[in-house]
């Protein structure tokens, strides 16, 4: 016990200390220099009234169900296909993964240049060789956040790959024999052995997944700064602008707590539906 | 004049008022850690040039050691922070600001009432420079007691940058910019019709959107907030009008080109490309469309802000620097010595003019773009006097400019919560530069509401 109170110690300030500063902070007003104001839940009932947090919720949980429409078959699938491959799968298994070792934000620059809308931008040069285009990408409120989506799924799904492929090298060979010598083609391995084989690793993945989506920061910071017409305001990037643009600390943590609430409310829930479903 | 400049003007020209209305001196909150033995006083001071500059930086670690020399009691301790909008907060609620700090024309009203900035009224009225700024620019850093916060070391008024290559190929006269909106429209059209590029772009995002539309607002003749700062006013037919134009000029013109979203570092990069013919930007953008951009310098050009229904004026932005709320009196004191030596010499002594604009040669940088006095008017032209040997950028370029601001009344930003009413106007800018059917009267009236709420609190 004695040995493991440093890192207790350690776990309690660091990890705990400012989950909790956060939850005090939430019913204080304060600039962090003049003594703070206890305010109650007026923080909490100014932004449930702010028109933006609405705004910012639908929109993070539209990026969250873009994401899981067709961010998160796509590393599934990849995985399949890569574990399918012999020989040199280590070559596809690396290009998969390329994507995340770039830092977020030279990959962000990147994708801007890409999506210059003008019709000498990257992707639409190219979609002009077949005569589409040319699309305004990030610069329309409807385009913006698929666009967002495409680059995140692009820069994340080598992790999920990764953790996939893992999970599948754990199926017995001997299974795939058997359902080779029974006549089983691709199709029919891959639903019967791999997604079997698959499940428990898939839930936790989409569970991790939309707890990750409902936190998308970076990306709309960098790409539009929460525009077209707020169209990629996310409830994180607002919690930023009230803590760090407008200073107004208590604002910001309180959507905070509000957030974490909802993502635990829905873990829980998540957890309950799908105890059942995870083993057979 | 308004009551509250004329209570200003009348505390600074009147030394009994003065004594009134400035506070007491500190009695000295901070931290204490300042004076060393022997009586010595270490500051850090922020904006020193990251390492990627070295000319800048080593032309600014000189004048560090200079002041040393000068100063023996003082030490300087040089940092690379700078200001910055999304930083700021953090560094200032975990105590990691520099002593002193360059902060734009928005931020010293918002510091005041947040007690972010130490009062330096009575250090300044030591130091002999209270009397020596131009009051309308020192306004910017002054609360309603007429108390001096942060000083004023550059201002500036915002005009029309425009491109004059493409000017001259869209058969426009590269040294006539519009003096009107409506020649604005009228040049833009020209400029897409006859090179293709975008006539006229305007930033939108990181409240540079509502910053523009501020300063397109003023130059209709409208405001944004009222005087006391407590309501928004943006609602009325000036700001319909200007926003109506940017519309037109969008989708029945189509001299916008097709992208809505830009903040200064991306209008910079197109315009310096050559895809865009104007936007609307202050004198020292030179720096960074010359030298950062590659644009040729002969390219540049800049007139005033171009007018609508009258002369109503233009926005004005400038930095000031501010002392830390902790720093000590000694370190207050040690710090406006380094402000008046570093940034304010210059104008007031023939000898550190020539050395700084030498030394601004020796780094490359531009010497002489025009801007606005932050001291007395006749002090600033002989200043001028000075440095005219040294001067390295294509004056005639600016002449447009220049030949109007001297007079053009200038306006301040809105005086509370700038930016958060620029952050609440950036999408109804990017409205109607997206959407064609957007109702130009029902967005101001929303982001009205908007704005209220957020003075309200």
């Amino acid at each position: 016990m004695l040995f493991a109170l440093p890192v207790l110690l350690v776990f309690l300030v660091f990890s705990w200390g400012p989950i909790v500063k956060g939850l005090v902070m939430s019913v204080q007003q304060t600039n962090l220099v003049d003594p703070v104001k206890w305010v109650g839940l007026d923080n909490f009932h100014y932004v449930l009234t702010d028109p933006g947090v609405g705004q910012a919720a639908l929109n993070t949980l539209w990026f969250t169900l873009l994401a899981l429409l067709f961010g998160f078959p796509v590393p599934v699938l990849l995985a399949m296909f890569l574990s399918e491959l012999r020989g040199r799968s280590w070559l596809y298994t690396t290009l998969a993964y390329l994507p995340v070792i770039t830092p977020p934000v030279v990959a962000i620059l990147l994708w801007r240049f890409f999506y210059d809308p003008s019709p000498s931008g990257m992707f639409n040069t190219i979609l002009g060789t077949v005569g589409l285009g040319p699309y305004p990408w990030l610069d329309s409120p409807s385009s913006a956040m698929p666009s967002i989506v495409l680059e995140a799924t692009w820069a994340g799904a080598g992790n999920a790959v990764i953790i996939y492929l893992a999970a599948l090298t754990s199926v017995r060979a001997d299974l795939y024999e058997a359902a080779e010598l029974d006549g089983a083609g691709v199709v029919r391995r891959v639903w019967h052995v791999m997604l079997p084989h698959l499940r428990g690793v898939l839930l936790l993945m989409l569970l991790l997944q939309v707890i990750g989506t409902m936190q998308l920061f970076t990306e709309p910071l960098l790409f539009t700064g929460g525009g077209p017409q707020n169209s990629t305001m996310t409830i994180l990037l607002l919690i930023y602008n009230y803590a760090f643009v407008n200073g107004d600390y208590g604002a910001a943590t309180a959507l905070s707590v509000l957030l974490a609430i909802a993502l635990a409310v829905l873990s829980a829930v998540f957890q309950l539906a799908t105890r059942g479903w995870s083993t057979e | 004049m308004n009551r509250f400049a004329i209570r200003c003007a009348a505390g600074l020209s009147v030394p009994f008022l003065l004594a009134a209305c400035s506070s007491a001196p500190s009695s000295g909150g901070g931290s204490g850690t300042g004076a060393g033995p022997g009586g010595q006083v270490t500051i850090t001071v922020g904006d020193r040039p990251s390492s990627s500059d070295p000319a800048n930086r080593a032309n600014f670690d000189k004048r560090v050691a200079d002041f040393q020399k000068a100063n023996p009691d003082i030490k300087l301790n040089p940092v690379e922070t700078i200001w910055d909008a999304t930083t700021f907060q953090a560094q200032a609620a975990g105590g990691q600001l520099p002593d002193v700090l360059n902060v734009p024309f928005t931020e010293p009203q918002g510091m005041i009432a947040r007690k972010q900035v130490a009062d330096l009224t009575q250090v300044l009225k030591d130091q002999g420079l209270l009397d020596k700024f131009n009051p309308n620019v020192l306004k910017i850093a002054q609360d309603k007691s007429c108390n001096v916060f942060a000083v004023p070391t550059a201002a500036y008024s915002l005009g029309l940058v425009y491109n004059r290559d493409l000017f001259k190929k869209a058969g426009l006269d590269p040294d006539k910019p519009p003096a009107t909106w409506d020649e604005l429209r009228a040049d833009a059209k020209q400029i897409t019709q006859k090179t293709g590029q975008a006539g006229y772009a305007q930033m939108t995002t990181n409240n540079t959107g509502g910053w523009m539309f501020t300063a397109q607002t003023y130059a209709f003749g409208g405001s944004i907030e009222n005087e006391d700062g407590s309501k928004a006013t943006f609602d009325d037919a000036p700001s319909k009008a200007a926003l109506q134009l940017l519309h037109d000029m969008k989708w029945t013109d189509k001299s916008m080109g097709q992208a809505v979203l830009y903040d200064i570092n991306g209008i910079s990069k197109v315009f310096a490309a050559g895809k865009v013919g104007m936007f609307m930007a202050a004198p020292d953008t030179y720096r960074t469309l010359v030298q950062q951009n590659g644009l040729p310098s002969s390219a540049f050009g800049i007139g005033p802000m171009p007018q609508q229904g009258g002369d109503h004026g233009t926005l004005s932005g400038g930095s000031v620097q501010i002392v830390s709320p902790n720093a000590t009196d000694a370190e207050k004191v040690a710090a406006v010595k380094w402000i008046k030596f570093n940034y304010l010499n210059k104008y007031v002594n023939q000898d550190a003019a020539v050395t700084s604009a030498k030394a601004g040669v020796a780094a490359k940088l531009p010497v002489g773009t025009p801007g606005l006095p932050v001291i007395s008017a006749e002090q600033w032209s002989t200043y001028q006097g000075w440095i005219k040997p040294y001067v390295n950028v294509p004056l005639e370029n600016f002449a447009p400019y220049t030949k109007v601001a001297a007079d053009q009344k200038i306006i301040a930003e809105p005086p509370v919560k700038a930016q958060e009413v620029y952050a609440a106007l950036d999408p109804v800018v990017q409205t109607v530069l997206g959407n064609e059917k957007a109702d130009v009267g029902s967005l101001l009236t929303k982001a009205v509401g908007t704005v209220n709420a957020k003075l309200g609190r």
